[in-house]
């Protein structure tokens, strides 16, 4: 990866000079001498996932470039790797061992599909490496992981039941799910049906091939009992296609889906008509917070989706770690995020380089992100969230509310 | 009744949706008789193609086809064509080979160029029309009436043409056909060009359903191939009424079967298909 | 660096195998197998069904290949009387169909989620350094194995006999071959190193899902083989090591090409390794270990 070590290097160089520019405003942070600490991300670039790895990799590296315009940390810089997954577990193994046999990264953040994190995580745990990943299937974190992987992604239960509960709370009596197989196709269903039929309310799904050029008879199905609230269980591409087929059979009723398929670029490719009004929810930090509005700062794009979030949290998190613990391998890591992502009387901070400033001043965190508070359970769950709620108003996301 | 009704009109549409890419695999494998993996290529080229005159040069639909054909037509004939020439004496399997080679090449340069971005046409939807409580998409009649006159057009074009005669001796016996002194470098050319262009013009209509990005048409090829096989490998009609088998075969399949597995309704059509008619619904001749 | 090597080894041996299930079809009997993943998938699905529920490993590995027989033999019966162009496609959707089944069928399979926790033999025992180095010795004696035994057939009379076929299906039956029993016996044998290659992975990794049957795994064992040199077990040998060789290196093309983004590099990779098949195809047909077919004496 010369490429990225000439970018560092020139860099690098910018950074020393504002780290002595700057030494009066942050004089804990020296100039970033010392090997560099490598850490790794490991995306979906081509393949089924690569409407979603870019953009996740674009945001990792605009923190790595921000911290290390600040001087780095401990006193070294970071060098940011980055491998293709293509969306294949097999392509995806062989990544990572390269990332943890040759480059002896220190953390891998990123993996997308549920079955790429399941195969790189205990090559992880193995090498003693971190893994923080986005990955939605609920038995990632039932993995013997000993610590070394966190999951950015609230899990199905939580949001199966929101989206039962605002189907709810906009007045659907009955729902209809429609999904590819997915490995949370079952538990986000079950917990739908949960929230639906506890206020009396039903629930009906169906599992669809994720290819098809058209849902037709799908759609015919889904509208068959008129259900009040269509979900959206898919990604991207596939939801693009529902939804046109969807708006073809003139259904009028409401529509919700995740924010990571019904988002910009989706709306940026289909005619207006089609996706206004849906309803969207996404992992999301209290009203109030800024890292959200920072993100979108730091990265020029408007409505980053719930992936891209989540993981400019977890470099974040990863930075603030490795800074409080005085040390950069993977075991470091794992004793520290907690440290920083949820501190007790800790100082709220939304970014690296203010916890970077705050940690050289001995202070205690607690990271709260873009995606939420990054609170973990000892599994590596999140503990909770808030959700934001938005809908498609004339073309653009909009933000409906925070809870 | 009803239900049954609307799935096999369902069908229908579905299987119109495919039914222009599949006449574009066939043409190139009635003349060059291999089955060309870079069809994918081809439509997800004229989906990009299509989507940068509408978006960027502001082109109204109805320009957009011509546009794709041309682009996917032109660009693959020549690439196909160059890329594949060579191969052709080591047999069909080779040459399916390289095509898949060449079908990878083609997705990335297009994923090197645009990105993994999804993007749409800038083109308004039409809700269905509804008549005794069936619904009929409007663009889907269109594109039923349009592959049936593309259909029309090529077999035409094969009958009566100097070169579809050229091509039609090439596909029956090329040796004869260099013996009559009719040049098969040029005829191969032609058949790529209108396999690819057919191709381009599937991938703007696919792309109108769907959304346009490197993967358009790696997501139709094995249903391209399944209506194509259907009708009978190489043969024009056989193609058309391929793919609208198995749309019908699909759709209606999703009443009984479990959705998730709509691919697999393709395949078990096929073997059945080729257990009893070795060589498809309406044979192999050409046209 | 070393782990990274022991590792590449090992799945380069699998690959290995894959290459020479392969050539056994395509190579030596002329019949093509798009399917390749689809069979490689049935014998990981096979041994960790099977382990799972008790069975020792190596029992896991016999019936992953048996497996591959039974489907193998399944396969060549539906597309018996097929051509070559039918059967490529009928091959690439009996792939897509054992992954459909994969992800469906959650009793059987875990469904999406994949089986984790898959037996790794005698990783207790010797700790996660000394089990790489070990099943990269049992990989690759089965490697070794597998291709002594194919040399054998490749020269025997059968391996020459299934030549036959490939040349001339109609002039093998004239000499009074049963050519239909020997497509029946090649395709079953072939299936069931492909099984067997899947079963070795999905106990290395201790992982499978759904998403290990894509098509790219067939794709980069037709490179290797092309490669390496189709129709001869060595060529195969050499192109399975070869091809993750390969791909791996095409990994550091990103030192040369400053100034991309990352998608940008990525799809320039998968540009490589497509052109790397094209190009194979029209300078080295034959690969670097070029079938040793004695010609046919001049008239």
């Amino acid at each position: 990866m010369r490429r990225m070590r000439m970018d560092i290097d020139r860099r690098r160089l910018l950074a020393g000079t504002a780290a002595v520019a700057g030494s009066l405003a942050i004089p804990a942070v020296g100039r970033a001498q010392g090997a560099p600490i490598r850490l790794a991300t490991l995306l979906p670039l081509t393949g089924a996932g690569g409407p979603y790895g870019p953009v996740m990799g674009k945001a990792v590296r605009a923190v790595v470039d921000e911290v290390n315009g600040a001087g780095g940390i401990l006193g070294r810089r970071i060098e940011l790797l980055g491998e293709d997954d293509q969306t294949n577990p097999e392509a995806g193994v062989r990544a990572a061992r390269k990332l943890i046999d040759v480059d002896k990264v220190s953390a891998i953040m990123g993996t997308w599909a549920s079955a790429v994190t399941t195969a790189v995580a205990p090559l992880c745990w193995g090498s003693g490496t971190f893994l923080a990943t986005v990955s939605g299937a609920d038995s990632i974190t039932a993995l013997p992981h000993q610590g070394f992987l966190v999951r950015t992604q609230p899990n199905t239960t939580l949001q199966g039941r929101k989206f039962g509960e605002f189907a709810l709370s906009q007045g659907a009596k009955s729902v209809f799910f429609l999904t590819p197989q997915t490995p949370f196709a079952d538990s986000q269903f079950n917990n739908i049906r949960a929230a639906m039929e506890k206020a009396g309310g039903k629930a009906e799904r169906l599992i669809y091939d994720d290819k098809k050029p058209a849902y037709r008879t799908e759609v015919d199905q889904a509208l068959a009992g008129r259900p009040d609230a269509l979900i959206f269980g898919g990604y991207t591409p596939d939801t693009t296609v529902l939804l046109k087929d969807v708006f073809r059979a003139g259904y009028a009723g409401r529509k919700i889906a995740f924010g990571y398929s019904v988002n910009a670029k989706l709306l940026e490719g289909v005619p207006p008509e089609v996706a206004e009004g849906i309803f969207t929810i996404s992992p999301s930090p209290a009203e109030g917070s800024n890292a959200y509005r920072r993100l979108v700062k730091l990265i020029g794009v408007e409505s980053p989706d719930p992936y891209t979030t989540q993981v400019y949290d977890q470099i974040n998190l990863i930075i603030l770690a490795m800074a409080l613990a005085g040390e950069t391998n993977g075991t470091a890591i794992r004793d520290n995020i907690r440290k920083v992502s949820q501190a007790a009387g800790g100082a709220m901070v939304d970014n690296a380089l203010d916890g970077l400033q705050l940690i050289a001043g001995k202070k205690a965190v607690n990271y709260d992100g873009a995606s939420g508070p990054c609170d973990f359970t000892d599994a590596g769950d999140i503990q909770d969230c808030r959700f934001r709620y938005e809908q498609v108003k004339a073309g653009r996301i909009t933000l409906v509310k925070i809870a | 009744m009803n239900a049954f009704i609307q799935a096999l009109a369902n069908g229908v549409m579905t299987g119109a949706l495919l039914a222009v890419p599949a006449i574009g695999f066939s043409a190139i494998f009635a003349v060059l008789r291999y089955p060309s993996f870079a069809i994918a290529g081809w439509v997800t080229l004229g989906a990009f193609a299509g989507w940068i005159a509408n978006t960027k040069l502001g082109l109204p639909s109805y320009a957009l086809l011509p546009v794709a054909f041309l682009a996917a037509g032109l660009i693959g004939g020549v690439v196909e064509d160059r890329s594949l020439r060579l191969l052709r004496p080591a047999g069909a399997l080779t040459v399916a080979i390289g095509s898949i080679g060449l079908n990878i090449i083609i997705e990335n340069v297009i994923r090197f160029l645009a990105g993994n971005d999804l993007r749409g046409f800038n083109l308004p939807l039409l809700p269905d029309w509804r008549f005794a409580g069936i619904r009929i998409g409007p663009q889907q009649a269109e594109n039923l009436v349009m592959a049936a006159s593309i259909m029309v057009a090529v077999f035409l074009f094969l009958k009566f043409s100097r070169f579809g005669r050229g091509m039609r001796a090439v596909a029956d016996n090329p040796d004869l056909a260099r013996l009559k002194g009719i040049d098969p470098k040029r005829i191969s050319f032609v058949a790529l060009f209108l396999g690819c262009g057919l191709a381009g013009i599937g991938g703007v209509l696919i792309g109108l359903d769907t959304s346009i990005d490197p993967l358009t048409g790696y997501r139709v090829l094995l249903s391209v191939f399944a209506a194509a096989v259907l009708g009978g490998l190489g043969s024009i009609p056989g193609a058309v009424a391929g793919a609208l088998a198995l749309g019908i075969a699909e759709e209606l399949a999703l009443l009984v079967a479990p959705p998730t597995y709509r691919t697999g309704v393709g395949f078990v059509a096929i073997l059945l298909m080729l257990t009893f008619r070795p060589r498809g619904l309406l044979g192999e001749r050409a046209f | 660096m070393l782990s990274y090597l022991i590792f590449a080894l090992t799945i380069g041996g699998i690959y290995a195998l894959l290459a020479l299930s392969l050539n056994l079809v395509w190579g030596s009997a002329g019949m093509v197998n798009l399917g390749l993943a689809g069979f490689f998938g049935v014998g990981a699905y096979a041994s960790a069904i099977a382990t799972g529920a008790g069975a020792p490993v190596v029992f896991g590995w016999g019936i992953a290949a048996l497996a591959g027989v039974a489907v193998g033999l399944l396969v060549t019966f539906a597309t018996l009387r097929l051509r070559d162009d039918y059967l490529a496609i009928v091959t690439l959707g009996f792939a897509e169909m054992v992954r459909l089944v994969a992800l469906n069928e959650r009793w059987l399979t875990s469904g999406a989620d994949g089986i984790s926790g898959i037996a790794a033999p005698m990783k207790a025992e010797l700790g996660t350094g000394g089990f790489n180095l070990f099943y990269l010795a049992v990989v690759s004696l089965i490697v070794l194995g597998v291709w002594w035994m194919l040399a054998r057939l490749d020269a025997s009379p059968y391996g020459r006999t299934l030549k036959a076929i490939r040349e001339d299906q109609e002039l093998a039956r004239f000499a009074g071959k049963p050519v239909l029993r020997f497509k029946y016996e090649a395709f079953a044998l072939s299936a069931a190193i492909a099984a067997l290659a899947g079963a070795l992975y999905a106990h290395f990794q201790s992982y499978f899902s759904p998403d290990h049957i894509q098509p790219l795994i067939t794709i980069y064992i037709f490179l290797g083989l092309t490669a390496g040199g189709v129709g001869r077990p060595a060529g195969a040998v050499a192109g399975g090591y070869a091809v993750l060789l390969f791909i791996e290196a095409t990994r550091f093309a990103a030192d040369v090409l400053p100034g991309l983004k990352a998608v940008e590099v990525a799809a320039f990779r998968e540009i490589l390794i497509g052109a790397a098949l094209l190009i194979m195809l029209h300078l080295k047909p034959q690969g670097f270990l070029p079938e040793t077919m004695p010609k046919a004496p001049k008239p």
